[in-house]
């Protein structure tokens, strides 16, 4: 197997030598910025000397305070493409801020009572004329990306059953978009499905869990795997040199107890696949190349949905293509993307209860489970030592960059039979804040190559807001008391700090229109789920929720 | 079965509160919602908050715009809401609530008699998830349940021949970017014609000008294709629970 890994590799290094680019340039065309998902703009007008001049330029209130504002905007030609929890879609002269077109998506069939839909909406993908985006009630709609008239929509799920919906960007990947689901948690078996951006016609789709006569399958007791869970709720990422794509799975079901779901015998081992694990998956075929299973047997919650990070560096001495994951345990993963080779593996997060270690070979040890009649404490929470909120990497300092939560909890184990559609969590988290800190989070820059932290930003609550890293060496994020700020890359410093007004949960971006760089971020405080959650944790704030895109830049005078 | 009008006085709360507990423990404290026994969580509080009756009916009814919270109106049973309202009202101390409902949409509820083991067994295989887009929901609602690409299920086949047999005048051929393609024709009007292209599953609902659509009469497309992956002894179980669940019109 190892050979057959080695010849793969060689033969990839061979084909394509070329490094691809991540780094967003005058446009922000994909979720993570590029398809590599660096989440990183080289655009360097605004820097360290200059940042302290930076000023609102304009600013869109979408109207729609169902929830934040979480969507990643997209721009493209100087146009923005902008999507709202009830799914309306605008485009915006980037520029300017004015209106060129809305869409307003009829009311959605409501979602099955009992199961999981979340009124938010994280983007839209643009490619091929169209403009694309998931719904509540699990559709995929392509509009045209000129008038915003619909194109095409096709039935993903019926959320009257599986208890489930689209919440993530799509991923557009050549002539296909790409798209995940929530449902992880509502007795559901996840998969990505790929359609043909052209005309919405299926290409293909790959089920996290694998059905019977497939390998991985005997890895599930009893039918448990028909609702075994693994949603890949967020957006992946897509290696055009190797034509793979990369994606993060969600958490097994019943989430803390695993009962109904464990092959006897299995506790310690790989179980319960592909959940929980970083897979590969052929782009054409949606065949799986490779994966790797980060949390076997999750019992904490601990989704491994997060973004994939592929980035090419030096180890020993010899260039690597290789791909950065954290899940929501803080422990991230640095593998080898063309043949799923653990690399290394390193917490961001102080507290890590919930394991005692790490072996070198990135196997869990000392796991603290959760225990039916009883309760225990873990950190990090299900609510993630960090969220869905994207990191950022910076290809000028070789660092990574993440918001990471220092919040414990309470964990409770039952075991309830899965039906269908329906919460199937058996057991519930309680948030607590542990104890002996003044600080509940930090900012982080780590090197993934020498696994060691080079600065840390404390800050006394949580934070919730995607990075943007940019060649001016700046590094963009927000936090829930309004402040949206810049800190140098290299140090930590914090240059500049702007009040908006409301929470910052949403993911900021970068982009130029005619010579002028601009920084834009969504503004508004979650109002359910982890922002809601975690509010109650500090009961002298007041977290005000929004729906307001903020657009920064330099004056005209001093750029 | 219509219902005009529902008035139940809960004198005796045994039954319905136990009852309201098991649907707000299914519907409403479902983790990154509400808490358990209306403790706060994902979603606020409810016990102990001073609701008065007519609020919590009208918010489990007609949920909270601009909120995560649903109408649940139209997605419980008459039963079902009557016991979880008098649940979230016991939670705020009315301790003999009157549960009016009203007249409302949805009136009926989903009613559902049980099903004969043989339709239970059509049931599960009609609305499979095994069989991913395979499956007869991908294309029928029936209940409330599945994706209504096609119109509502009246008339159904006799026998598993009968289903394999069935015509679908309706699915025409379409003629667009100089490609044919099977097609169920939504509307033609000036500006937009819609029609879904049945060429693979899922169907894909189509927005086009309607001068670049061409529509003629047949095609190749047959529902034996798409029943296929269903067996002899599947199709009889379908039919038999389409002949229950199904009102006859």
């Amino acid at each position: 197997m190892r050979f057959l890994l080695a010849l793969l590799a060689l033969a990839a290094a061979c084909a394509q030598a070329q490094t691809p680019d991540g780094a967003t340039h005058s446009d922000w065309p994909h979720y993570g910025g590029t398809q590599l998902s660096w989440r990183y703009s080289a655009l360097g007008q605004i820097n360290t000397a200059n940042v302290k001049n930076l000023v609102p330029v304009w600013q869109f209130q979408t109207g729609d305070y169902a929830e934040n504002l979480q969507a990643t905007p997209i721009v493209v030609d100087g146009v923005m493409y902008l999507i709202t929890p009830r799914i309306q879609v605008f485009a915006l002269d980037a520029a300017t801020g004015q209106v060129l077109w809305h869409y307003k998506y009829p009311t959605p069939r409501p979602g099955k009572p009992g199961g999981m839909t979340f009124l938010q909406n994280r983007g839209v993908a643009v490619s091929d004329g169209k403009v694309f985006f998931g719904t509540t009630d699990n559709y995929l709609v392509a509009l045209d990306q000129k008038t915003g008239v619909e194109q095409w929509k096709v039935a993903v799920d019926d959320p009257r059953q599986c208890g489930c919906d689209i919440t993530a960007a799509p991923l557009v990947v050549k002539d296909k978009v790409i798209v995940g689901g929530t449902g992880g948690d509502a007795a559901h078996r996840g998969y990505l499905t790929a359609f043909y951006t052209k005309n919405g016609r299926f290409a293909w789709r790959w089920y996290v869990i694998p059905g019977p006569g497939e390998k991985g399958h005997e890895t599930w007791k009893g039918d448990s795997w028909k609702l075994g869970g693994g949603a890949p709720w967020m957006t992946g990422s897509f290696d055009p040199a190797l034509n793979l794509v990369y994606w993060g799975t969600g958490n097994a079901g019943g989430d803390f107890n695993d009962e109904d779901r464990l092959v006897p015998g299995a506790k310690g081992k790989e179980a319960n696949l592909y959940t929980a694990s970083v897979v590969a998956l052929d782009a054409d075929t949606g065949k799986l190349r490779w994966y790797h299973q980060e949390v076997p047997d999750d019992l904490w919650d601990f989704d491994s949905a997060y973004e994939c990070v592929l980035i090419d560096r030096p180890i020993n001495g010899q260039m690597r293509k290789l791909l950065v994951h954290m899940n929501k345990s803080g422990v991230t993963f640095v593998l080898d993307r063309v043949t799923g080779e653990f690399i290394g593996a390193f917490s961001m997060p102080e507290l890590q209860t919930w394991i005692s270690g790490i072996t070198e070979d990135g196997k869990l040890v000392g796991r603290r489970e959760p225990e039916a009649g009883k309760v225990v404490n873990t950190c990090p929470s299900a609510a993630g030592a960090k969220s869905w909120n994207s990191m950022a990497y910076s290809p000028r300092t070789g660092y990574v960059y993440a918001p990471i939560n220092e919040v414990c909890n309470d964990l409770t184990s039952t075991s309830t039979e899965a039906s269908e559609g329906r919460f199937h969590a058996n057991g519930g988290f309680s948030f607590k804040l542990p104890p002996d800190r003044k600080t509940y989070s930090h900012l982080d820059a780590w090197d993934p190559i020498t696994r060691k932290r080079v600065w840390s930003m404390p800050y006394r609550y949580v934070l919730l807001a995607s990075v943007l890293a940019t060649a001016g060496d700046l590094v963009f994020t927000g936090n829930p008391e309004g402040d949206f700020f810049a800190l140098d890359a290299r140090t930590g410093n914090k240059l500049w700090s702007y009040q908006t007004g409301a929470g910052n949960r949403g993911s900021s971006v970068s982009y130029s229109i005619g010579g002028r760089q601009f920084i834009a971020t969504p503004t508004g405080w979650q109002q359910s789920i982890t922002g809601a959650q975690l509010a109650p944790l500090f009961p002298d704030q007041n977290w005000r929720g929004g729906s307001t895109l903020i657009v920064f830049a330099l004056p005209e005078a001093s750029k | 079965m219509k219902w005009a009008f529902l008035f139940l006085t809960m004198t005796a709360l045994g039954w319905s509160q136990s009852l309201g507990e098991k649907v707000f423990a299914q519907s409403c404290a479902t983790g990154y919602c509400h808490g358990a026994r209306g403790a706060p969580a994902g979603a606020p509080r409810l016990a102990g908050r001073g609701f008065d009756q007519a609020y919590i009916t009208n918010t489990v009814m007609r949920g909270l715009p601009g909120t995560a919270m649903p109408a649940f109106g139209t997605t419980l049973s008459r039963s079902d809401l009557a016991a979880v309202v008098a649940y979230v009202a016991s939670l705020n101390g009315i301790t003999n609530p009157s549960v009016n409902l009203g007249p409302g949409p949805g009136a009926a509820g989903p009613v559902e008699k049980p099903l004969s083991p043989e339709a239970e067994q059509g049931r599960a295989l009609f609305f499979d998830a095994v069989r991913g887009f395979g499956r007869c929901s991908t294309c029928h609602e029936v209940n409330g349940i599945g994706i209504s690409v096609t119109t509502p299920i009246a008339n159904i086949p006799a026998d598993v021949s009968a289903l394999r047999a069935l015509s679908t005048p309706d699915v025409r051929t379409a003629k667009l970017d100089g490609e044919a393609m099977p097609a169920l024709i939504v509307s033609q009007g000036k500006t937009r014609a819609l029609f879904y292209d049945l060429t693979s599953a899922p169907p894909v609902l189509r927005t086009v000008e309607p001068s670049a659509l061409k529509v003629a009469e047949g095609s190749a497309w047959h529902h034996a294709s798409v029943v296929g992956a269903y067996n002899d002894t599947e199709l009889a179980s379908i039919l038999a629970y389409l002949r229950e669940a199904i009102k006859p019109q």
